[in-house]
């Protein structure tokens, strides 16, 4: 059988590098690594390099641990590799990238739920006042 | 409906050709193309989820501009990618390089060379003594071999000697009546006996 190389594969099915999670760790314990892989490939299968991890459970102080490779992950970018939304969104946070629109979004999104509770909570409290 | 599927992430595919760098993705759901639709899902109109529109353009705008500076973004790492590289391959640093490593492939040539002078000499040396020593080897075996020879006739030569003595006291035609005379004169007994002890006795009660 001939074995093709992974250039010729590439070419061949015409995917790209894409900078992503890849999903690791335990049952009800999810772990993240930073990974540049194929497009085409497994979520958790051979990847080409490891740019860092994501750990979405926060630990002891109430922290959330993220850990990028600049160096590289500016080498795969100048290479043409596409980064997913959640990678855009952490990098766009640690202020590598430009901070990602729907992060603004979400957070103007969740001020304004939380106002309107607040609001509203007001509100019932004035009702039960004026009932008293 | 019924059929058996793979519901785990892992791909099917995977056994049948693992060389293959694309997999298929798994299938989502129980149900083939054929299946009809449930009865609790019969009247359900899907429509698409609320968009505020204020905020949508708010949102294209930010996309278009998070858009523009991740395109120069990478152009940048692009830029600075050739550049690291055409340096590493075409730069000062690499000049030096390059003539390092000429200087140390020659030294290690020369070392190699001097190696091999070493031991070429030290190889002659005792392909020489081997060859005298095999020399030395054939002159013996020559020697001994012709000693063997020279004690080979002699040896050949003392049995003839002895085969010419013992020739004077064969028995021929002219000396067959004396002979035969001779031994009826004289019997010889060769009967005896032997003693526990180990005494022979060679007195016989014969005549």
């Amino acid at each position: 059988m001939v074995h093709l190389s992974s250039l010729l594969l590439r070419k061949y099915h015409g995917g790209h590098v894409a900078i992503r999670l890849a999903l690791g760790g335990a049952t009800n314990r999810p772990f993240y690594r930073i990974v540049a892989a194929y497009n085409k490939r497994s979520r958790d299968g051979k990847y080409i390099e490891q740019l860092g991890s994501y750990d979405p459970l926060p630990n002891i102080y109430n922290e959330k641990l993220v850990s990028f490779n600049f160096d590289r992950i500016k080498y795969w970018m100048g290479c043409g590799a596409h980064p997913t939304k959640p990678v855009a969104k952490l990098l766009g946070l640690a202020g590598f990238f430009p901070l990602h629109p729907m992060t603004i979004t979400e957070a103007e999104r969740r001020i304004k739920s939380e106002a309107k509770t607040q609001k509203e909570e007001e509100e019932d409290e004035e009702e039960k006042q004026a009932e008293q | 409906m019924f059929q058996a599927v793979v519901r785990s992430r892992t791909p099917v595919v995977r056994f049948l050709s693992p060389r293959a760098g694309v997999l298929l993705e798994t299938v989502r759901g129980r149900k083939s193309r054929t299946d009809p639709k449930a009865k609790s899902k019969a009247g359900r109109i899907k429509t698409p989820s609320p968009v505020d529109p204020v905020e949508m353009v708010v949102l294209k705008e930010r996309f278009t501009e998070y858009n523009l500076i991740m395109r120069a973004l990478r152009m940048e790492f692009k830029e600075e990618m050739l550049r690291k590289r055409y340096e590493e391959e075409t730069g000062s640093l690499a000049e030096e390089r390059a003539k390092q490593e000429s200087e140390e492939h020659r030294s290690l040539m020369a070392w190699n060379d001097a190696e091999n002078l070493r031991l070429r000499k030290i190889r002659e040396l005792r392909v020489q003594k081997e060859a005298e020593a095999a020399e030395q080897r054939t002159r013996e075996e020559a020697l001994l071999r012709q000693q063997e020879f020279e004690r080979y006739i002699q040896e050949k030569e003392m049995e003839i000697l002895q085969l010419q003595e013992e020739a004077k006291n064969f028995i021929t035609l002219e000396n067959l009546d004396e002979r035969i005379e001779e031994a009826l004169d004289n019997p010889k007994n060769y009967n005896f006996a032997v003693n526990k002890a180990g005494k022979t006795e060679k007195r016989t009660m014969l005549q």
